[in-house]
């Protein structure tokens, strides 16, 4: 049985936030006066996460994702609840435990800005206490497989996002970490870049057996890469389970497409279900996901039909649809 | 330990990168020192003492205020408290770092970066102003030295100090800006403390002030005797304690605050 890596007990934050009315008024009388509000950025969030798994935190702007990872990273306090990574409390800050876990934030950096990426390696490698043989392996095989070997030696200023995003991978992953927390790790990157970095997510998980969390706007990371998913939402939790899964839970509707042999009117197919799209032999259908067959069977009873489709609702729209549905 | 020294190594690599920067940062200061040799010489033209101070013991008063302001006074963590407020500090608490050790080196490096741009200007002053500079026993100058460790290190909580406002506030750089200017008059960067009066002295010596410059300068002229050396080195102890564990605290609290906003 696979054991417990992060586990994660009724854990919230909240932060005090300072609201200024607009305008110059508003400035002048923050001067004075100043209004305070708590924003529950984590509300009583709980989940336990095993060792070797990818999972996939989605969450809209503001959900509290980031502010979860930093919980796990040790880098905030939480208001109230209990937080175990690899059986430390991350906020410890033991070096036994940093040396175990790495979290990698899309938007911003570890590596120094005006030096190559090189130095900031070898930094590393000291701060981590990377033994030589195991650093020049983790770092020949990672410049190959992300292609910056060519550009180790540039400041890192001068390189495009794409190429520092890499650098910053190879920082983060050369002591070989067993915990990683990555935030939006494809942010600003072309889709051949962010398919690379997939690819390497999965290959280093695999031969690593390394725990990952992985947050992301980009649903394709999310599919490709995670078998579970927790969804976050206002700070807090509303999903936590695999990500197949949530199409069986949430999704009201399937999608049938229907190309007619002949021409079909949009009056004959309302009967049916909601027609989304029309155009002479070809329709687009929302039914109800229960009655998806039994509507497919009827519409070939009844019409001569050359092609028909039923489809599921591709996930965005569904995770859309269930933040739209909670915030109503 | 490995990891200071590559951490050293790698902030002089940072701090040589702007070129411009650091010579303008260094004629600022050459031309400071500069001015204050003109005006002490203007002032002792004619006159073979002024304020208690021969000629020879102003011109190497300004030539150790030189000095010291290099190594105590300049800093490189200016900007902690705005880049604590700022989340910028969240990288290094992320390593197996300790984080005071981390911006001792930073300041370690910048001084020595200092220092080593002071010997050359130096150099350049000691051709143009042929001074007298009145040196101490051996006892005495090892002694100064310790002093200047000292004074490095109380600077150095002070700069901790000011540096945890960011945990609370992002207006970290008024009360910066007030420092600088108490720091300015009440280390003895502009002029020696004791040609103050008496009253103003008391109030400035219940203070860790004079121990960033003045003191250890008193120590090196020659200045001070038996009991009131005694009494500094005990008072710069206590200073470094009551600092040191204030810093301590109020940093374990604030990274309880800690935002670590934008990253």
């Amino acid at each position: 049985m696979k054991q417990s890596v992060i586990s994660v007990k009724n854990v919230s934050k909240h932060f005090k936030v300072y609201k200024k009315e607009p305008g110059l008024m508003g400035s002048f009388k923050s001067l004075f006066i100043r209004k305070y509000e708590t924003v529950k950025a984590v509300n009583d969030v709980s989940f336990e996460i095993n060792e070797g798994e990818i999972i996939g935190f989605i969450g809209q702007n503001g959900a509290g994702k980031t502010t979860t990872l930093k919980i796990l990273s040790g880098l905030l306090y939480p208001t109230s609840g209990e937080v175990s990574v690899l059986g430390f409390n991350p906020w410890d800050r033991k070096q036994e435990f940093q040396k175990q876990f790495a979290l990698i934030m899309g938007q911003k950096n570890q590596l120094w800005w005006d030096l190559p990426a090189i130095e900031s390696f070898l930094l590393n490698k000291a701060i981590y206490e990377i033994p030589d043989k195991q650093f020049t392996e983790t770092l020949e095989k990672l410049s190959t497989l992300l292609d910056v070997k060519d550009i180790l030696q540039i400041q890192v200023r001068k390189l495009s996002l794409g190429q520092r995003m890499k650098c910053e991978l190879i920082a983060a992953l050369l002591h070989n970490p067993k915990v990683l927390f990555l935030d939006e790790p494809t942010i600003g990157l072309d889709v051949v870049m962010q398919k690379t970095l997939r690819d390497f997510i999965k290959e280093y998980n695999k031969e690593f057996g390394a725990t990952i969390i992985l947050t992301s706007h980009y649903m394709d990371d999310v599919k490709e890469l995670c078998e579970r998913v927790i969804i976050i939402d206002h700070g807090t939790k509303i999903y936590d389970g695999e990500l197949d899964k949530i199409i069986k839970t949430y999704a009201r509707n399937k999608t049938l497409t229907i190309t007619f042999a002949d021409e079909v009117s949009h009056k004959e197919l309302e009967q049916f279900g909601t027609v989304k799209s029309i155009s002479e032999n070809q329709a687009t259908l929302l039914v109800k996901r229960s009655d998806a067959t039994q509507i497919a069977s009827k519409i070939l009873n009844k019409f001569k039909v050359t092609d028909l489709n039923i489809e599921e609702a591709p996930i965005e729209a569904i995770i859309r649809e269930i933040f739209s549905t909670k915030r109503e | 330990m490995q990891k200071y020294v590559t951490l050293l190594k790698l902030s002089w690599q940072n701090g040589l990168v702007y070129r411009t920067s650091v010579i303008m940062w260094r004629v600022r200061q050459f031309l400071g020192t500069l001015m204050a040799l003109t005006v002490w010489l203007v002032i002792f033209q004619g006159n073979p003492t002024a304020f208690q101070y021969t000629k020879d013991s102003m011109i190497t008063y300004i030539f150790l205020v030189s000095f010291l302001q290099s190594l105590i006074i300049s800093t490189a963590l200016n900007g902690l408290a705005d880049r604590v407020y700022s989340g910028e500090i969240s990288n290094h608490l992320l390593k197996p770092l300790n984080l005071f050790g981390y911006f001792a080196i930073e300041e370690i490096a910048d001084k020595a970066k200092n220092i080593f741009f002071l010997i050359l200007e130096t150099i350049i002053l000691f051709l143009i102003f042929k001074p007298m500079i009145v040196f101490p026993t051996t006892g005495v100058f090892l002694l100064f030295f310790v002093w200047s460790c000292f004074g490095v290190i109380i600077n150095f909580f002070i700069t901790l100090l000011f540096g945890a406002f960011g945990f609370w506030s992002p207006d970290t750089w008024g009360p910066r800006f007030l420092f600088f200017m108490i720091l300015n008059f009440t280390a003895g960067k502009l002029f020696p403390l004791d040609i103050l009066p008496t009253a103003l002295q008391k109030v400035l010596y219940a203070t860790p002030f004079p121990y960033l410059s003045f003191v250890q300068i008193q120590l090196f002229l020659g200045r001070l005797n038996l009991e009131e050396i005694v009494s500094h080195f005990l008072l710069m102890l206590f200073w470094i304690g009551l600092l040191g564990s204030f810093v301590t605290w109020l940093w374990k609290k604030g990274l309880k605050n800690y935002e670590s906003t934008g990253r």
